[in-house]
């Protein structure tokens, strides 16, 4: 993708011609300098400091001046029980997350393609799309307050059906169906969007020529609309895919406590107990390098598998 | 013509429950804890407030947004907000034009390196400890410094950018005007949608940012709202986070004030969601077609 459009410039000699280009043009090049310290030093700097997953790290030597332990830290990794639930959890969350919520807002899309009253069309879509604007902390604090054992509606509702209050929450067996239902009660409707988006797309008189052979509206919705979002649908899922490792972290940080870790703990909050919370700095950062270096992984396959089956580059 | 058929209402009758009933499961949830923001505590706590309000009072809301500690991370996150998203789009913007000129020599690399970080990163320690290094713990410019580019949203203007007609650029430059004048005079000003797009984008990021916060900002005094929401709504002791004096607490029951708590957070953000509805579809769009 980087490869420089040659071409006109060849015969006049490349090297030549590259430093006219630059000096007539220094003012571009003064412009990137913001741009490049911010990218050197916020964004490749941590990527050198990586290397204390290598160490043991402690806060006072830096990374100078602490220990070289080599592959120390994951061995302690794979040997870790708990790092194997917290991989279980994140696997296990992510998956019902893909398997439950990739589909709805595909059938939300097709749903609302059907509607032609545009007011009830555009109120449900502006009600639908309203919790992807707010953040974790306030759907996490709506939901522990509708499903507070004491006082919360959900509890009422199943006390006067004569059932015992459940505390959500604290639960090991719902936890993780609370997770992945708030993902999906907070980005269902916005992730409908870029489906809708490519309905729109589809000629209005493939629908026409439909209907004159007599197709009913569930067959031109199975035989059309589907058809036509598929190479979306293929895209969103393979990005999808490559964050297999992000079962939700922040969503989960305003979430969980120390009653379901057992169910909850995914690897992005345990990086993040054992880093800050017991200053382990070296062992939470071979976690997070394990982290990266799968969803990396992930991504370039990801990519690979989209140019083979629609012709797309990701990036 | 195409006629009705008795299966057609059916779907459609299917399609309008299912979508109502959506609708619903979205909106119930913020009308019950409005509900309970606005009712007697003794109708909260012997569950009786459902859908309406049960003896209407604003005493807890009033409690809750003259708060002096409310008002103080209401007032940092505008403060983060409006600083982190005004540095956010100049610098942006200002990375993405050069960026947007292929043939300049090095370029192509340089998007190489920005991309590459989308998919391979530090991690959180390693960021941690920069920040630390960098002495920004307690302080807000660790919330807006390492967030100042987001590569998507870079990206994003970089397109919009390259699909401009070049013929504007090149009678600029044929009277012979910099490259600097072009970007302020002719490319800025008629980048209008997607600057107010990606603007948003930051914005809503920064405003909603609590992560961050919670990694490198422990002063009270600067706690941002979302970190002081996090507090209310995970201690159950609702007194050690709010700055009124017992007789007060006595008065002002703390599931009323969660409840009022989480929907003085939600208002700032419904007062804006026309402008960020139909800018963040735009985006979105924008995005999906070319990343």
């Amino acid at each position: 993708m980087s490869k420089p459009r040659g071409g006109e410039g060849v015969s006049l000699g490349t090297g030549r011609r590259r430093l006219k280009l630059i000096r007539g043009n220094m003012d571009m090049y003064m412009l990137l300098i913001p741009g490049l310290i911010f990218l050197f030093l916020f964004k490749y700097a941590p990527m050198y400091g990586i290397i204390i997953a290598f160490q043991d790290f402690n806060i006072f030597g830096g990374i100078s001046g602490s220990e070289w332990v080599g592959m120390a830290q994951f061995e302690r990794l794979l040997q870790s029980d708990e790092f194997m639930q917290v991989l279980t959890n994140t696997l296990l969350i992510s998956l019902y997350k893909i398997t439950i919520l990739f589909p709805i807002p595909i059938v939300i899309a097709l749903m609302l393609n059907e509607v032609r009253r545009m007011f009830f069309k555009r109120t449900i879509q502006t009600i639908i799309y309203l919790p992807h604007f707010l953040s974790w902390v306030i759907i996490s604090g709506l939901f522990i307050n509708i499903l507070s054992p004491s006082g919360g509606i959900v509890n009422e509702i199943i006390r006067s059906f004569g059932g015992e209050p459940i505390s959500f929450f604290t639960s090991n067996s719902l936890f993780r169906s609370l997770v992945v239902f708030t993902a999906g009660w907070k980005e269902m409707g916005w992730n409908a969007i870029v489906f809708i988006a490519a309905l729109a797309g589809i000629e209005q008189e493939q629908y026409e020529a439909a209907a004159i052979d007599g197709a009913g509206r569930i067959r031109q919705m199975w035989s059309i609309s589907l058809p036509g979002m598929l190479p979306t649908i293929v895209l969103m899922f393979i990005l999808r895919i490559g964050s297999l490792l992000e079962a939700g972290t922040e969503q989960i940080l305003t979430m969980y406590n120390p009653l379901v870790y057992e169910t909850g703990d995914v690897i992005g909050t345990f990086v993040y107990r054992m880093g800050l919370g017991q200053q382990d700095y070296s062992f939470s950062t071979a976690v997070g390098l394990f982290n990266s270096a799968v969803g990396f992984l992930l991504i370039i396959i990801g990519n690979m598998l989209s140019r083979k089956f629609i012709g797309r580059s990701i990036w | 013509m195409y006629r009705k058929t008795a299966k057609d209402y059916m779907l459609d009758g299917t399609i309008y429950i299912v979508l109502i009933a959506m609708g619903l499961i979205t909106l119930l949830p913020f009308v019950n804890v409005f509900s309970k923001s606005v009712s007697e505590e003794w109708a909260i706590m012997s569950g009786q407030v459902g859908i309406f309000p049960v003896g209407f009072q604003l005493d807890t809301m009033k409690f809750v947004v003259t708060s002096s500690q409310f008002l103080n991370s209401l007032w940092i996150s505008v403060i983060i907000t409006v600083a982190g998203t005004l540095g956010s789009l100049l610098i942006t913007a200002l990375t993405a034009y050069p960026l947007s000129k292929r043939e300049l020599p090095g370029m192509g690399f340089i998007i190489v390196l920005f991309i590459f970080t989308m998919m391979f990163n530090g991690g959180i320690i390693p960021n941690y400890l920069l920040v630390r290094e960098l002495g920004l713990i307690n302080n807000l410019g660790s919330l807006i410094l390492p967030a100042l580019i987001s590569v998507f949203n870079m990206l994003v203007i970089k397109s919009y950018f390259e699909n401009l007609p070049a013929s504007l650029e090149e009678s600029a430059k044929l009277e012979g005007a910099r490259n600097l004048t072009i970007l302020f005079r002719i490319i800025l000003p008629l980048s209008g949608p997607v600057l107010a797009t990606i603007g948003l984008f930051y914005a809503v990021y920064y405003w909603n940012d609590y992560f961050h916060p919670m990694l490198y900002i422990n002063s009270t005094s600067l706690k941002p709202l979302q970190l002081y929401l996090q507090d209310i709504v995970m201690n159950a002791d609702t007194s050690s986070a709010l700055d009124k004096t017992a007789d007060d607490l006595m008065n002002v029951p703390a599931e009323g004030v969660r409840s009022a708590t989480v929907i003085a957070s939600t208002i700032p953000i419904l007062l804006v969601y026309p402008f960020l509805q139909k800018y963040f579809i735009k985006g979105v769009l924008i995005g999906s077609v070319k990343g």
